[in-house]
Protein backbone atom coordinates (compact mmCIF):
# COMPACT_ATOMS: atom_id res chain seq x y z
CA UNK A 1 0.00 0.00 0.00
CA UNK A 2 2.73 2.58 0.84
CA UNK A 3 6.53 1.88 -0.33
CA UNK A 4 9.54 3.82 0.56
CA UNK A 5 12.27 3.11 -1.90
CA UNK A 6 15.56 4.28 -0.68
CA UNK A 7 13.83 7.46 0.28
CA UNK A 8 15.95 10.91 1.02
CA UNK A 9 14.29 14.33 2.08
CA UNK A 10 16.53 16.96 2.54
CA UNK A 11 15.21 20.42 3.13
CA UNK A 12 16.57 23.34 1.60
CA UNK A 13 17.42 25.24 4.04
CA UNK A 14 19.39 22.05 6.05
CA UNK A 15 22.31 20.57 5.24
CA UNK A 16 21.36 17.13 7.51
CA UNK A 17 18.59 15.01 5.35
CA UNK A 18 15.38 14.75 7.31
CA UNK A 19 14.58 11.04 5.77
CA UNK A 20 17.62 8.99 4.58
CA UNK A 21 17.51 5.87 3.14
CA UNK A 22 14.46 4.59 4.19
CA UNK A 23 13.41 1.61 2.65
CA UNK A 24 10.01 0.47 4.10
CA UNK A 25 7.19 -1.42 2.84
CA UNK A 26 3.66 -1.38 4.16
CA UNK A 27 0.99 -3.71 3.20
CA UNK A 28 -2.50 -3.24 2.49
CA UNK A 29 -4.64 -3.38 6.12
CA UNK A 30 -1.77 -3.12 8.28
CA UNK A 31 -1.35 -1.01 11.40
CA UNK A 32 1.84 1.00 12.26
CA UNK A 33 3.71 2.89 14.41
CA UNK A 34 5.75 5.32 13.31
CA UNK A 35 8.30 6.30 16.33
CA UNK A 36 11.30 8.03 17.71
CA UNK A 37 11.96 11.05 19.15
CA UNK A 38 11.11 14.47 17.76
CA UNK A 39 13.01 15.94 14.37
CA UNK A 40 13.53 12.13 13.89
CA UNK A 41 11.72 12.31 10.71
CA UNK A 42 8.33 11.27 11.48
CA UNK A 43 6.39 14.75 10.35
CA UNK A 44 8.94 14.45 6.60
CA UNK A 45 7.38 10.89 6.22
CA UNK A 46 3.44 11.40 6.54
CA UNK A 47 4.22 14.08 4.29
CA UNK A 48 5.48 12.27 1.77
CA UNK A 49 2.88 10.07 1.47
CA UNK A 50 0.42 12.83 0.57
CA UNK A 51 3.21 14.39 -1.85
CA UNK A 52 3.15 17.58 0.14
CA UNK A 53 6.90 17.03 -0.22
CA UNK A 54 8.63 15.39 -2.86
CA UNK A 55 11.99 13.09 -2.02
CA UNK A 56 15.37 14.28 -3.01
CA UNK A 57 15.98 10.89 -3.73
CA UNK A 58 14.35 7.38 -4.23
CA UNK A 59 10.52 6.81 -4.96
CA UNK A 60 7.07 6.90 -2.72
CA UNK A 61 4.15 4.16 -4.24
CA UNK A 62 1.52 4.88 -2.46
CA UNK A 63 -1.12 2.43 -3.72
CA UNK A 64 0.91 0.88 -6.65
CA UNK A 65 1.40 4.42 -7.97
CA UNK A 66 5.08 6.39 -7.95
CA UNK A 67 3.67 9.75 -6.29
CA UNK A 68 6.47 11.15 -8.65
CA UNK A 69 4.58 10.59 -11.63
CA UNK A 70 1.39 11.62 -10.54
CA UNK A 71 0.95 14.90 -11.93
CA UNK A 72 0.35 18.11 -9.59
CA UNK A 73 -3.47 18.88 -10.44
CA UNK A 74 -4.36 14.85 -9.72
CA UNK A 75 -2.39 14.79 -6.38
CA UNK A 76 -6.30 16.10 -4.58
CA UNK A 77 -7.19 12.52 -6.30
CA UNK A 78 -4.50 11.23 -4.33
CA UNK A 79 -5.34 12.59 -0.89
CA UNK A 80 -9.35 11.74 -1.16
CA UNK A 81 -8.24 8.10 -0.83
CA UNK A 82 -6.14 8.78 2.09
CA UNK A 83 -7.28 10.57 5.66
CA UNK A 84 -5.22 12.83 8.13
CA UNK A 85 -5.59 13.15 11.81
CA UNK A 86 -3.47 15.53 13.75
CA UNK A 87 -2.44 16.42 17.16
CA UNK A 88 -4.62 19.78 16.80
CA UNK A 89 -8.13 18.44 15.73
CA UNK A 90 -8.11 20.99 13.11
CA UNK A 91 -11.83 21.20 13.49
CA UNK A 92 -13.69 23.75 12.03
CA UNK A 93 -14.88 26.17 15.60
CA UNK A 94 -18.14 27.85 13.70
CA UNK A 95 -19.78 24.24 12.37
CA UNK A 96 -20.94 21.95 14.68
CA UNK A 97 -20.12 18.12 14.48
CA UNK A 98 -21.80 17.22 11.60
CA UNK A 99 -21.10 20.06 9.65
CA UNK A 100 -17.22 19.53 10.51
CA UNK A 101 -17.45 16.18 9.06
CA UNK A 102 -19.80 16.95 6.34
CA UNK A 103 -17.41 19.97 4.87
CA UNK A 104 -14.71 16.94 3.17
CA UNK A 105 -17.42 15.41 1.39
CA UNK A 106 -19.12 18.71 0.42
CA UNK A 107 -15.61 19.81 -0.76
CA UNK A 108 -15.00 17.31 -2.83
CA UNK A 109 -18.74 17.55 -4.27
CA UNK A 110 -20.53 14.65 -3.15
CA UNK A 111 -24.48 15.49 -3.23
CA UNK A 112 -26.23 16.09 -0.55
CA UNK A 113 -28.21 12.84 0.19
CA UNK A 114 -24.98 10.90 -0.21
CA UNK A 115 -23.44 13.24 2.94
CA UNK A 116 -26.80 13.09 4.90
CA UNK A 117 -27.11 8.91 4.85
CA UNK A 118 -23.00 8.03 5.43
CA UNK A 119 -21.95 11.56 8.05
CA UNK A 120 -24.60 10.18 10.82
CA UNK A 121 -23.12 6.29 10.59
CA UNK A 122 -19.31 7.58 10.85
CA UNK A 123 -20.46 9.56 13.56
CA UNK A 124 -21.43 6.89 15.22
CA UNK A 125 -18.67 4.33 13.90
CA UNK A 126 -16.55 6.90 16.40
CA UNK A 127 -18.33 6.66 19.33
CA UNK A 128 -20.02 10.33 18.72
CA UNK A 129 -24.11 9.25 18.97
CA UNK A 130 -26.65 11.90 19.61
CA UNK A 131 -23.84 14.88 19.51
CA UNK A 132 -23.90 15.61 15.90
CA UNK A 133 -25.03 19.46 16.56
CA UNK A 134 -22.61 19.69 19.32
CA UNK A 135 -20.05 22.60 18.71
CA UNK A 136 -16.82 21.58 18.94
CA UNK A 137 -16.40 24.44 21.84
CA UNK A 138 -18.59 22.11 23.47
CA UNK A 139 -17.07 18.65 22.99
CA UNK A 140 -13.96 17.44 25.02
CA UNK A 141 -10.53 16.97 23.71
CA UNK A 142 -10.88 13.14 23.00
CA UNK A 143 -14.54 13.87 21.79
CA UNK A 144 -12.81 16.46 19.68
CA UNK A 145 -10.37 14.32 18.08
CA UNK A 146 -13.55 11.45 17.06
CA UNK A 147 -15.17 14.30 15.41
CA UNK A 148 -11.71 14.63 13.71
CA UNK A 149 -11.04 10.67 12.58
CA UNK A 150 -14.54 10.51 11.51
CA UNK A 151 -13.95 13.20 9.14
CA UNK A 152 -10.77 11.71 8.06
CA UNK A 153 -12.78 7.99 7.51
CA UNK A 154 -16.09 9.56 6.34
CA UNK A 155 -14.53 9.10 2.07
CA UNK A 156 -13.47 5.08 3.02
CA UNK A 157 -9.89 6.07 2.56
CA UNK A 158 -7.54 3.37 1.42
CA UNK A 159 -4.56 4.60 3.98
CA UNK A 160 -5.56 6.64 7.72
CA UNK A 161 -2.46 8.50 8.44
CA UNK A 162 -2.18 9.75 12.24
CA UNK A 163 0.27 12.74 13.35
CA UNK A 164 0.49 11.92 17.30
CA UNK A 165 -3.73 11.72 17.55
CA UNK A 166 -3.39 11.55 21.23
CA UNK A 167 -0.28 14.12 22.03
CA UNK A 168 -3.12 16.48 23.36
CA UNK A 169 -5.57 14.04 25.44
CA UNK A 170 -5.14 12.20 28.71
CA UNK A 171 -3.80 8.65 28.56
CA UNK A 172 -7.47 7.21 29.73
CA UNK A 173 -9.35 9.20 26.77
CA UNK A 174 -6.25 7.70 24.43
CA UNK A 175 -7.58 4.20 24.91
CA UNK A 176 -10.57 5.29 23.33
CA UNK A 177 -9.04 7.10 20.36
CA UNK A 178 -6.91 3.89 19.47
CA UNK A 179 -10.06 1.95 19.88
CA UNK A 180 -11.62 3.93 17.32
CA UNK A 181 -8.42 3.61 15.05
CA UNK A 182 -8.20 -0.06 15.77
CA UNK A 183 -11.85 -0.21 14.38
CA UNK A 184 -11.24 2.10 11.14
CA UNK A 185 -8.17 -0.48 11.13
CA UNK A 186 -10.46 -3.54 11.46
CA UNK A 187 -12.50 -1.99 8.27
CA UNK A 188 -9.35 -2.72 6.09
CA UNK A 189 -8.08 0.37 6.05
CA UNK A 190 -4.23 0.71 6.34
CA UNK A 191 -3.71 2.68 9.39
CA UNK A 192 -0.17 4.58 10.10
CA UNK A 193 0.45 6.35 12.94
CA UNK A 194 3.42 9.33 14.79
CA UNK A 195 3.46 8.74 18.56
CA UNK A 196 5.21 9.39 21.32
CA UNK A 197 3.24 7.24 23.39
CA UNK A 198 5.18 4.65 24.47
CA UNK A 199 2.34 3.66 26.69
CA UNK A 200 -0.06 2.78 23.69
CA UNK A 201 2.67 1.30 21.68
CA UNK A 202 3.52 -0.95 24.14
CA UNK A 203 -0.40 -1.97 24.77
CA UNK A 204 -1.27 -2.36 20.98
CA UNK A 205 1.48 -4.64 20.39
CA UNK A 206 1.35 -3.78 16.37
CA UNK A 207 4.32 -3.34 13.81
CA UNK A 208 6.42 -0.31 15.04
CA UNK A 209 9.20 1.30 12.99
CA UNK A 210 11.28 3.72 15.01
CA UNK A 211 13.12 6.47 13.05
CA UNK A 212 16.46 8.10 14.49
CA UNK A 213 17.84 11.20 12.66
CA UNK A 214 16.15 10.51 9.89
CA UNK A 215 17.11 6.94 9.38
CA UNK A 216 15.15 3.64 9.99
CA UNK A 217 16.51 2.31 12.97
CA UNK A 218 14.34 -0.57 13.76
CA UNK A 219 11.77 -1.89 11.97
CA UNK A 220 10.05 -4.96 14.20
CA UNK A 221 6.22 -6.71 13.93
CA UNK A 222 4.16 -6.49 17.33
CA UNK A 223 6.94 -4.33 18.75
CA UNK A 224 7.11 -1.84 21.97
CA UNK A 225 7.95 1.99 21.99
CA UNK A 226 11.77 1.36 22.70
CA UNK A 227 14.78 -0.40 23.86
CA UNK A 228 14.31 1.49 27.67
CA UNK A 229 11.06 -0.92 28.07
CA UNK B 1 -19.45 21.49 -7.65
CA UNK B 2 -22.74 21.95 -4.87
CA UNK B 3 -23.35 25.58 -5.97
CA UNK B 4 -25.74 25.97 -2.35
CA UNK B 5 -22.36 24.88 -0.98
CA UNK B 6 -20.00 27.53 -2.56
CA UNK B 7 -22.38 30.62 -2.32
CA UNK B 8 -22.38 29.98 1.75
CA UNK B 9 -19.09 30.57 1.56
CA UNK B 10 -18.69 33.36 -0.87
CA UNK B 11 -21.24 34.57 1.55
CA UNK B 12 -19.31 34.26 4.46
CA UNK B 13 -15.96 35.23 2.90
CA UNK B 14 -17.53 38.53 2.08
CA UNK B 15 -19.34 39.08 5.10
CA UNK B 16 -16.16 38.61 7.16
CA UNK B 17 -14.41 41.68 5.49
CA UNK B 18 -17.46 43.65 4.87
CA UNK B 19 -15.38 47.03 5.26
CA UNK B 20 -13.23 45.62 2.57
CA UNK B 21 -15.52 44.18 0.24
CA UNK B 22 -17.25 47.89 0.43
CA UNK B 23 -14.55 49.90 -0.32
CA UNK B 24 -13.60 47.28 -2.95
CA UNK B 25 -17.42 48.05 -4.66
CA UNK B 26 -16.98 51.54 -4.20
CA UNK B 27 -13.61 52.07 -6.02
CA UNK B 28 -15.15 49.80 -8.70
CA UNK B 29 -17.99 51.18 -9.39
CA UNK B 30 -16.16 54.73 -9.49
CA UNK B 31 -13.33 52.88 -12.18
CA UNK B 32 -15.98 51.73 -14.19
CA UNK B 33 -18.02 54.66 -14.42
CA UNK B 34 -14.96 56.88 -15.18
CA UNK B 35 -14.09 53.89 -17.65
CA UNK B 36 -17.91 54.30 -18.88
CA UNK B 37 -17.70 57.59 -19.51
CA UNK B 38 -14.91 57.85 -21.57
CA UNK B 39 -16.19 54.86 -23.92
CA UNK B 40 -19.42 57.31 -23.72
CA UNK B 41 -17.63 60.28 -24.65
CA UNK B 42 -15.47 58.93 -27.43
CA UNK B 43 -19.43 57.69 -28.51
CA UNK B 44 -20.40 60.94 -28.83
CA UNK B 45 -17.43 62.19 -30.66
CA UNK B 46 -17.75 59.38 -33.18
CA UNK B 47 -21.55 60.18 -33.45
CA UNK B 48 -21.55 63.78 -34.11
CA UNK B 49 -18.59 63.15 -36.47
CA UNK B 50 -20.41 60.99 -38.45
CA UNK B 51 -23.74 63.65 -38.32
CA UNK B 52 -21.48 67.02 -38.78
CA UNK B 53 -19.47 65.23 -41.67
CA UNK B 54 -22.25 64.98 -43.94
CA UNK B 55 -23.28 68.63 -43.47
CA UNK B 56 -20.38 70.12 -43.03
CA UNK B 57 -19.62 72.76 -45.49
CA UNK B 58 -17.11 75.43 -46.64
CA UNK B 59 -19.02 78.50 -47.59
CA UNK B 60 -17.34 81.07 -50.02
CA UNK B 61 -18.67 84.56 -49.04
CA UNK B 62 -18.79 87.08 -52.02
CA UNK B 63 -17.63 90.56 -52.09
CA UNK B 64 -20.30 93.44 -51.06
CA UNK B 65 -20.38 96.98 -50.60
CA UNK B 66 -20.25 96.13 -46.55
CA UNK B 67 -17.34 93.60 -46.83
CA UNK B 68 -14.94 94.83 -44.73
CA UNK B 69 -12.20 93.32 -47.24
CA UNK B 70 -10.06 95.96 -48.69
CA UNK B 71 -9.50 93.45 -51.71
CA UNK B 72 -12.99 94.02 -52.48
CA UNK B 73 -12.89 97.60 -52.22
CA UNK B 74 -16.36 98.11 -51.31
CA UNK B 75 -17.23 96.81 -54.75
CA UNK B 76 -20.28 93.74 -54.95
CA UNK B 77 -18.08 90.85 -57.01
CA UNK B 78 -18.93 91.04 -60.50
CA UNK B 79 -21.08 88.55 -62.67
CA UNK B 80 -17.80 87.88 -64.33
CA UNK B 81 -15.85 87.60 -61.10
CA UNK B 82 -18.90 84.83 -59.67
CA UNK B 83 -18.67 82.99 -62.88
CA UNK B 84 -15.35 82.39 -62.40
CA UNK B 85 -15.17 80.94 -58.93
CA UNK B 86 -18.09 79.04 -60.00
CA UNK B 87 -16.19 77.27 -62.92
CA UNK B 88 -12.76 77.20 -61.08
CA UNK B 89 -15.28 75.09 -58.21
CA UNK B 90 -16.70 72.58 -60.45
CA UNK B 91 -13.31 71.93 -61.91
CA UNK B 92 -12.10 70.39 -58.61
CA UNK B 93 -11.56 67.05 -57.95
CA UNK B 94 -12.64 67.26 -54.20
CA UNK B 95 -15.94 69.13 -54.68
CA UNK B 96 -19.38 67.51 -54.96
CA UNK B 97 -21.45 69.89 -54.88
CA UNK B 98 -21.21 73.67 -55.48
CA UNK B 99 -24.69 75.78 -54.51
CA UNK B 100 -25.40 79.52 -55.07
CA UNK B 101 -26.86 81.12 -52.07
CA UNK B 102 -28.09 84.97 -52.54
CA UNK B 103 -28.65 87.36 -49.61
CA UNK B 104 -32.49 86.59 -49.41
CA UNK B 105 -32.01 82.78 -49.34
CA UNK B 106 -29.18 83.42 -46.65
CA UNK B 107 -31.22 85.78 -44.14
CA UNK B 108 -34.31 83.04 -44.62
CA UNK B 109 -31.95 80.50 -43.50
CA UNK B 110 -29.98 82.69 -40.89
CA UNK B 111 -33.73 83.39 -39.40
CA UNK B 112 -34.77 79.39 -39.55
CA UNK B 113 -31.93 78.17 -38.16
CA UNK B 114 -31.51 80.83 -35.11
CA UNK B 115 -35.15 81.26 -34.44
CA UNK B 116 -35.03 80.45 -30.79
CA UNK B 117 -32.59 83.67 -30.07
CA UNK B 118 -34.94 86.33 -31.37
CA UNK B 119 -32.26 89.19 -29.74
CA UNK B 120 -30.01 87.64 -32.19
CA UNK B 121 -31.75 88.21 -35.36
CA UNK B 122 -33.34 91.79 -34.42
CA UNK B 123 -29.96 92.65 -34.21
CA UNK B 124 -28.74 91.37 -38.09
CA UNK B 125 -30.55 92.96 -41.11
CA UNK B 126 -31.35 91.33 -44.34
CA UNK B 127 -28.46 92.22 -46.92
CA UNK B 128 -25.88 91.35 -43.41
CA UNK B 129 -24.99 88.25 -45.28
CA UNK B 130 -23.18 88.56 -48.36
CA UNK B 131 -23.87 86.53 -51.13
CA UNK B 132 -22.11 82.89 -51.20
CA UNK B 133 -21.26 79.66 -52.58
CA UNK B 134 -22.09 76.53 -50.29
CA UNK B 135 -19.46 73.82 -51.04
CA UNK B 136 -20.00 69.82 -50.15
CA UNK B 137 -16.53 68.07 -50.31
CA UNK B 138 -16.60 64.75 -51.26
CA UNK B 139 -14.46 63.99 -47.94
CA UNK B 140 -14.51 66.63 -45.54
CA UNK B 141 -10.37 66.16 -44.88
CA UNK B 142 -9.87 67.57 -47.68
CA UNK B 143 -10.87 71.28 -47.30
CA UNK B 144 -7.67 72.74 -47.21
CA UNK B 145 -6.64 72.56 -51.04
CA UNK B 146 -9.90 74.03 -51.45
CA UNK B 147 -9.49 77.23 -48.98
CA UNK B 148 -6.41 77.55 -50.34
CA UNK B 149 -7.39 77.53 -54.41
CA UNK B 150 -9.96 80.39 -53.47
CA UNK B 151 -8.21 82.84 -50.96
CA UNK B 152 -7.13 85.99 -52.66
CA UNK B 153 -9.52 85.53 -55.79
CA UNK B 154 -10.88 88.34 -57.09
CA UNK B 155 -14.40 88.49 -56.07
CA UNK B 156 -14.27 86.49 -52.70
CA UNK B 157 -14.65 88.22 -49.27
CA UNK B 158 -13.60 85.07 -46.69
CA UNK B 159 -13.62 81.55 -46.76
CA UNK B 160 -15.13 79.44 -43.82
CA UNK B 161 -14.99 75.68 -43.23
CA UNK B 162 -17.50 74.59 -40.81
CA UNK B 163 -15.14 72.10 -39.79
CA UNK B 164 -13.10 74.35 -37.57
CA UNK B 165 -15.86 75.23 -35.64
CA UNK B 166 -16.88 71.36 -34.73
CA UNK B 167 -13.40 70.92 -34.21
CA UNK B 168 -13.16 72.75 -31.18
CA UNK B 169 -16.26 71.27 -29.88
CA UNK B 170 -14.72 67.57 -30.34
CA UNK B 171 -11.46 69.36 -28.69
CA UNK B 172 -13.36 70.02 -25.51
CA UNK B 173 -14.98 66.11 -25.73
CA UNK B 174 -11.45 64.65 -26.45
CA UNK B 175 -10.08 66.37 -23.41
CA UNK B 176 -12.58 65.00 -21.09
CA UNK B 177 -12.55 61.69 -22.56
CA UNK B 178 -9.02 61.22 -21.76
CA UNK B 179 -9.47 62.89 -18.04
CA UNK B 180 -12.05 60.35 -17.83
CA UNK B 181 -10.00 57.31 -18.84
CA UNK B 182 -7.05 58.26 -17.03
CA UNK B 183 -8.61 58.61 -13.81
CA UNK B 184 -10.25 55.69 -14.50
CA UNK B 185 -7.11 54.03 -15.05
CA UNK B 186 -5.55 55.30 -11.64
CA UNK B 187 -8.79 53.66 -10.23
CA UNK B 188 -8.35 50.45 -12.14
CA UNK B 189 -4.85 50.09 -10.37
CA UNK B 190 -6.09 51.13 -6.34
CA UNK B 191 -9.25 48.46 -7.60
CA UNK B 192 -6.50 45.86 -8.48
CA UNK B 193 -4.43 46.19 -5.25
CA UNK B 194 -7.05 46.34 -2.96
CA UNK B 195 -8.53 42.64 -4.57
CA UNK B 196 -5.30 41.79 -3.76
CA UNK B 197 -5.61 42.64 -0.04
CA UNK B 198 -9.21 41.44 0.01
CA UNK B 199 -8.02 38.06 -1.36
CA UNK B 200 -5.09 38.38 1.43
CA UNK B 201 -7.07 38.83 4.67
CA UNK B 202 -9.86 36.36 3.05
CA UNK B 203 -7.27 33.51 2.94
CA UNK B 204 -6.15 34.54 5.78
CA UNK B 205 -9.59 34.41 7.77
CA UNK B 206 -10.21 31.06 5.86
CA UNK B 207 -7.07 29.46 6.08
CA UNK B 208 -8.58 26.74 8.43
CA UNK B 209 -10.82 26.02 5.66
CA UNK B 210 -8.33 25.93 3.19
CA UNK B 211 -6.10 23.90 4.85
CA UNK B 212 -8.30 21.25 5.46
CA UNK B 213 -9.92 21.28 1.96
CA UNK B 214 -6.08 20.70 0.57
CA UNK B 215 -5.87 17.97 3.39
CA UNK B 216 -8.75 15.69 2.34
CA UNK B 217 -8.42 16.29 -1.42
CA UNK B 218 -10.73 19.24 -2.94
CA UNK B 219 -9.40 19.95 -6.09
CA UNK B 220 -7.70 23.82 -6.42
CA UNK B 221 -10.68 25.14 -8.44
CA UNK B 222 -12.86 24.02 -5.63
CA UNK B 223 -10.49 25.62 -3.44
CA UNK B 224 -9.89 28.86 -5.40
CA UNK B 225 -13.74 29.28 -6.68
CA UNK B 226 -14.96 31.06 -3.58
CA UNK B 227 -11.89 33.92 -3.41
CA UNK B 228 -12.38 34.48 -6.91
CA UNK B 229 -16.07 34.63 -6.74
CA UNK B 230 -15.58 36.67 -3.87
CA UNK B 231 -13.67 39.15 -5.99
CA UNK B 232 -16.38 38.37 -9.36
CA UNK B 233 -19.15 39.12 -6.89
CA UNK B 234 -17.98 42.82 -5.75
CA UNK B 235 -16.70 43.34 -8.86
CA UNK B 236 -20.09 42.72 -9.84
CA UNK B 237 -22.09 44.86 -7.27
CA UNK B 238 -19.49 47.89 -7.99
CA UNK B 239 -20.53 47.72 -11.84
CA UNK B 240 -23.85 48.05 -11.22
CA UNK B 241 -23.50 51.17 -9.07
CA UNK B 242 -21.08 52.63 -11.89
CA UNK B 243 -24.60 51.69 -14.59
CA UNK B 244 -26.22 53.89 -12.43
CA UNK B 245 -23.45 56.38 -12.39
CA UNK B 246 -23.58 55.49 -16.17
CA UNK B 247 -26.54 56.85 -16.85
CA UNK B 248 -26.47 60.21 -14.90
CA UNK B 249 -23.21 60.44 -16.72
CA UNK B 250 -25.49 60.48 -19.90
CA UNK B 251 -27.76 62.26 -18.79
CA UNK B 252 -26.33 65.42 -16.84
CA UNK B 253 -23.10 65.29 -18.61
CA UNK B 254 -23.51 64.04 -22.27
CA UNK B 255 -26.94 65.12 -23.16
CA UNK B 256 -26.72 68.85 -21.36
CA UNK B 257 -23.51 69.12 -23.17
CA UNK B 258 -24.78 68.51 -26.53
CA UNK B 259 -27.72 71.08 -25.91
CA UNK B 260 -25.62 73.93 -25.03
CA UNK B 261 -23.52 73.23 -27.99
CA UNK B 262 -26.64 73.35 -29.79
CA UNK B 263 -25.18 69.92 -31.58
CA UNK B 264 -28.43 67.96 -32.49
CA UNK B 265 -27.07 64.56 -31.98
CA UNK B 266 -27.56 62.66 -28.61
CA UNK B 267 -25.87 59.09 -27.80
CA UNK B 268 -28.97 56.92 -28.59
CA UNK B 269 -29.71 54.76 -25.34
CA UNK B 270 -28.55 51.51 -27.45
CA UNK B 271 -25.05 52.33 -27.24
CA UNK B 272 -25.33 53.51 -23.02
CA UNK B 273 -26.55 49.76 -22.88
CA UNK B 274 -23.54 48.70 -24.71
CA UNK B 275 -21.11 50.79 -22.40
CA UNK B 276 -22.62 49.66 -19.44
CA UNK B 277 -22.56 46.18 -20.58
CA UNK B 278 -19.14 46.53 -21.66
CA UNK B 279 -17.68 48.24 -18.01
CA UNK B 280 -19.60 45.72 -15.90
CA UNK B 281 -18.04 42.67 -17.69
CA UNK B 282 -14.36 44.59 -17.16
CA UNK B 283 -15.25 45.25 -13.55
CA UNK B 284 -15.93 41.45 -12.77
CA UNK B 285 -13.56 40.01 -15.15
CA UNK B 286 -10.56 42.63 -13.65
CA UNK B 287 -11.39 41.52 -10.04
CA UNK B 288 -11.74 37.96 -10.78
CA UNK B 289 -8.49 38.25 -12.64
CA UNK B 290 -7.09 39.44 -9.80
CA UNK B 291 -8.18 37.77 -7.19
CA UNK B 292 -6.97 34.69 -9.21
CA UNK B 293 -3.69 36.02 -9.52
CA UNK B 294 -2.94 37.10 -5.67
CA UNK B 295 -4.30 33.77 -4.80
CA UNK B 296 -1.76 32.19 -6.09
CA UNK B 297 0.52 34.13 -3.44
CA UNK B 298 -1.53 33.76 -0.96
CA UNK B 299 -3.20 30.51 -0.95
CA UNK B 300 -1.10 27.03 -0.76
CA UNK B 301 -2.79 24.61 -2.80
Amino acid sequence: MIHFDNVTKVYKTQNRPALAHVNVAIEKGEFLFLVGPSGSGKSTFLRLVLKEERPSQGHVHVAGKDLSRISNWKVPHLRRRIGCVFQDFRLLPNKNVFENVAFALEVIGKPRRFINKVVPEVVDLVGLEGKQHRMPHELSGGEQQRVAIARAFVNRPMILLADEPTGNIDPATSIGIMKVLDRINRTGTTVVMATHDAAIVDAFRKRVVELEDGRVVRDQSRGVYGQAY
Amino acid sequence: MRAQFVLQEIWIGLRRNLTMTISLVITVAIAMALFGTGLLIRGQVNESKDYWYDKIEVSVFLCAKTSSNPACGKKDATQQQKDEIKAELTKMPQVSKVEYENRDQAWARFKDRFASNPAFVNSTRAGDIPDSYRIRLKNPQEYKAVVQALLGKGGVDQVINEQEILKKFFKILNGLQWAALLIALFQVVAAVLLVGNTVRLSAFNRRRETGIMRLVGASNTYIQMPFILEGAIAGLIGGIFAAILLIFSKTLLLDRLAKQMSFATQLDWMQVIMVIIVSICFGVLLCAVASFLTLRRYLRI
